[in-house]
């Protein structure tokens, strides 16, 4: 008898074990709605919480309190350079001194501050006339002008990053300002008629104010990474993999009730027995990845989150979730083999998601890790599925495009449920 | 009882005139360097008989069972079940088994009737031959009236005759069973009784390990107590009883026995085992009017009279005792 024709014999079997198993998930109705609202909540509350930590939004500003006893050119050039910045709500305290801005930030109203001390203007001024007029570096008696910047332990360092480089930025144009106004001058006494005015460098740019193009798998989709590109599809694959637990569990109570032994005194193939399992959480994994991206696309942007922009490769997000699954049932039956009791098997599982899950790029973007994490992220599977979907989501992949993750995660899939059928059968 | 049963108890008989099961020297070690858990091991189980299997814990009754399951592969020594070798025809001799495990081995969250279902579809029954099969089973086991209710709401006894009736859902020519009746009510024991005693007429060979001697007396034909991995014993039960039956003195004393008398007696030389309940003591011995003699003389000396006396009284439990070693006894 053929292969195929064996497979299709045992199908009556197979047919009534995915029943089974079917009717008794659905029975545990607390847990199947555990399933399939616990990641839809976690998706709706991160993406929303984690909304502008991603991307270049508009929105994602902080407060800046500049506290100046200055009212000239350098005071002026920064409150104007750093409202000009997006990301930068300027507030202006005048005439406020450094211990009142201490207290302030001691007591939380603001996280950070610049500090512009009395006379900088002047002192500016006649540093760069020192500088114009040829003295020697170490015989100036001008010192540079500190402007300092305050800042809380808790602020993000990115925030404090932003606005050193605004300020640096607004401090060297009041210099180029201040320095062009002195020399303007000078030529204009020593010239006489001949003199012609120097041009506003600040107005004319030699080079194209930068900006990043983002590269992406074809030349039509160019989407924006938000934080729901990242949230959705890591807690879809954090989700798939953490029904190993529950998947676990129920093939040790099983084992535990005694209704695999009886099993095994009857001639059903280990397929069966194991398929039958399988595909009642295969599609619970097929039904909480649908349900997130719908949340994800639908009720998202109704809660003030972005809109998850699903790509234009709806075949390859089929692949990538059916490929993800079987990973994860592959690895929750393997872990069923193995571990000894429900409580052993449930907690290895949790633990080894967990894992996998930080190490893949799933609870921490994979962007933000250091070189040396980013490079051990390969060893987890969530990371090829997390690579996978965001193909799709913000490069603009296709099928071919996630073959590589698609194939990775299929093979992973199969070396787990050989493991499993081969200790199953008591061959290892 | 009044139930029809008949659909459960037309089993197709083959394999007569030969043995149901055939084990000669088998051994199986868990480690290779390890002590056996069964020491060359010969068993003959005839065609269509109860058959006992006792033994304290750890005598090997569940390794046994497991390898005439095909669970487990013997690391010498041969197993024949109808007529068939194992390992090599496990997928066939799988067919002939019905195997009863200790703990129902049921779905809890499942009804009656889908667990029956479930395990008829698994032996390969469709359509209305599996829909008979499982009323059958259900009246069998006197749990129609229960048939759509989850498992999980039945008492340990309908647990227990539910697992029984699964194991048979096939209607095999052999059965296994390993402890049947442990912590369930009388109704319930005597109905898996009942019922054994039905299939065994209907021609099924069963093969039943337990620990109530009673219940190995008043069911089985043969027995054989295993110990440490060996038959210590086996035959049948009558002729095991017959066998023993003088070699049991029964003495009924006039008082309640003093402090130190049981210690006292159990010195003797000439007696073997002794127990002494309340006022009545019971007393083995390769000579029994030698041990008779001994007692008296001691029961004398304690200041004891005795009040009655008599020969024989032997039962399964006693042989079973006397069978096995001291610490195992504990």
């Amino acid at each position: 008898m053929s292969l195929w024709s064996r497979i299709m014999g045992e199908f009556p079997r197979f047919r009534a074990s995915v029943i089974k198993d079917t009717r008794i998930i659905l029975r545990d109705r607390q847990a199947l709605a555990l399933f399939l609202i616990m990641p839809v909540l976690f998706v709706l509350i991160l993406s929303l919480a984690l909304r502008d930590a991603f991307g270049d939004r508009s929105g994602a500003s902080f407060p800046v309190l500049v506290a100046t006893e200055d009212k000239a050119e350098v005071a002026q050039g920064v409150i104007r350079a750093l409202r000009a910045n997006p990301h930068i709500q300027v507030a202006v305290a005048e005439h406020a001194t450094e211990g009142q801005v201490r207290q302030w930030m001691q007591q939380g109203r603001y996280k950070i501050a610049v500090l512009i001390p009395t006379g900088a203007s002047e002192q500016a001024r006649r540093r760069v006339g020192e500088i114009l007029a040829g003295v020697p570096p170490d015989l100036r008696i001008e010192k540079p002008v500190e402007v300092r910047v305050l800042a809380d332990p808790t602020l993000r360092s990115d925030y404090r990053r932003v606005l050193e480089g605004a300020l640096d930025l607004a401090l060297h144009g009041v210099g180029m300002r201040l320095g062009r106004e002195q020399l303007d001058q000078i030529l204009r006494v020593s010239l006489g008629k001949h003199y012609v005015p120097l041009p506003d460098m600040e107005k004319t740019r030699l080079f194209v104010p930068p900006q990043s193009e983002l590269v992406t798998r074809d030349h039509h989709s160019l989407i924006t990474p938000t934080s729901v590109q990242q949230n959705a599809p890591a807690w879809t694959l954090l989700a798939m993999f953490f029904l190993t637990v529950p998947l676990s569990v129920s093939f040790i109570r099983e084992r535990e009730q005694g209704n695999l032994f009886r099993l095994q005194t009857m001639t059903v193939p280990a397929w069966v027995v194991l398929g039958g399992k399988a595909v009642p959480f295969f599609v619970i994994n097929q039904i909480q990845m649908a349900s997130i991206l719908a949340v994800s696309v639908y009720v998202l942007p109704l809660l003030g989150g972005d809109r998850l922009e699903l790509g234009n490769a709806p075949l390859a997000l089929l692949l990538l979730g059916a490929a993800a699954s079987l990973a994860a049932i592959g690895f929750g039956i393997a872990v069923s083999m193995y571990a000894r009791t429900a409580e052993q098997a449930a907690s290895f599982s949790s633990a080894t998601v967990m894992i996998m899950a930080a190490l893949g790029g799933i609870l921490v973007p994979k962007a933000v890790m250091p070189p040396l994490m980013q490079s051990l992220a390969v060893l987890s599977p969530l990371s090829w599925g997390l690579d996978g979907f965001l193909d799709v989501f913000v490069r603009g992949g296709g099928i071919l495009q996630v073959l590589p993750e698609t194939v990775g995660l299929m093979a992973f899939s199969a070396l787990c449920h050989g493991v499993a059928i081969l200790h199953y059968q008591g061959r290892i | 009882m009044g139930v029809p049963c008949a659909p459960a108890l037309q089993i197709a008989a083959t394999g007569q005139g030969r043995p149901a099961i055939e084990v000669k020297d088998l051994v199986k070690r868990f480690k290779p360097d390890g002590s056996p858990a069964l020491s060359t091991l010969t068993l003959t189980v005839p065609h269509n008989v109860i058959y006992g299997i006792l033994g304290p814990n750890g005598a090997g009754k569940t390794t046994l069972l497991s390898i005439l399951c095909g669970l487990l592969k013997p690391t010498s020594g041969s197993v024949r079940v109808g007529g068939l070798n194992m390992p090599g025809a496990a997928a066939e001799i799988k067919h002939l088994l019905g195997v009863v495990p200790q703990e129902p081995a049921l779905y809890p969250t499942l009804t009656a009737r889908e667990n029956l279902t479930y395990y008829g579809r698994m032996q390969n029954l469709t359509g209305s031959r599996l829909e008979e099969r499982v009323q059958a089973c259900l009246d069998l086991a006197q749990i129609g009236d229960q048939a759509n209710t989850s498992v999980e709401h039945f008492s340990g006894g309908f647990k227990r005759r539910l697992n029984l009736v699964i194991g048979l859902i096939h209607e095999p020519q052999i059965l296994i069973l390993d402890e049947p009746t442990v912590a369930i009510d009388p109704q319930s024991r005597l109905l898996i009784h009942q019922r054994l005693r039905e299939l065994h007429a209907a021609g099924v060979t069963i093969l039943l390990s337990t620990h109530y001697m009673d219940e190995a007396e008043q069911l089985c034909h043969d027995v054989a107590i295993m110990n440490r991995g060996q038959i210590v014993i086996q035959g049948g039960v009558q002729e095991l009883l017959g066998a023993q039956r003088d070699e049991v003195i029964q003495i009924r004393l006039d008082r309640d026995p003093p402090p130190g008398l049981s210690e006292a007696l159990g010195k003797l030389h000439e007696v073997g085992d002794l127990s002494l309940s309340g006022r009545c003591l019971r007393a083995t011995g390769a000579h029994t009017d030698l041990a008779a003699l001994a007692l008296m003389q001691a029961l004398k000396d304690a200041g004891v009279r005795v009040e009655s006396m008599g020969y024989g009284g032997s039962n399964l439990e006693q042989i079973f005792l006397q069978s096995i070693d001291g610490d195992d006894r504990q």
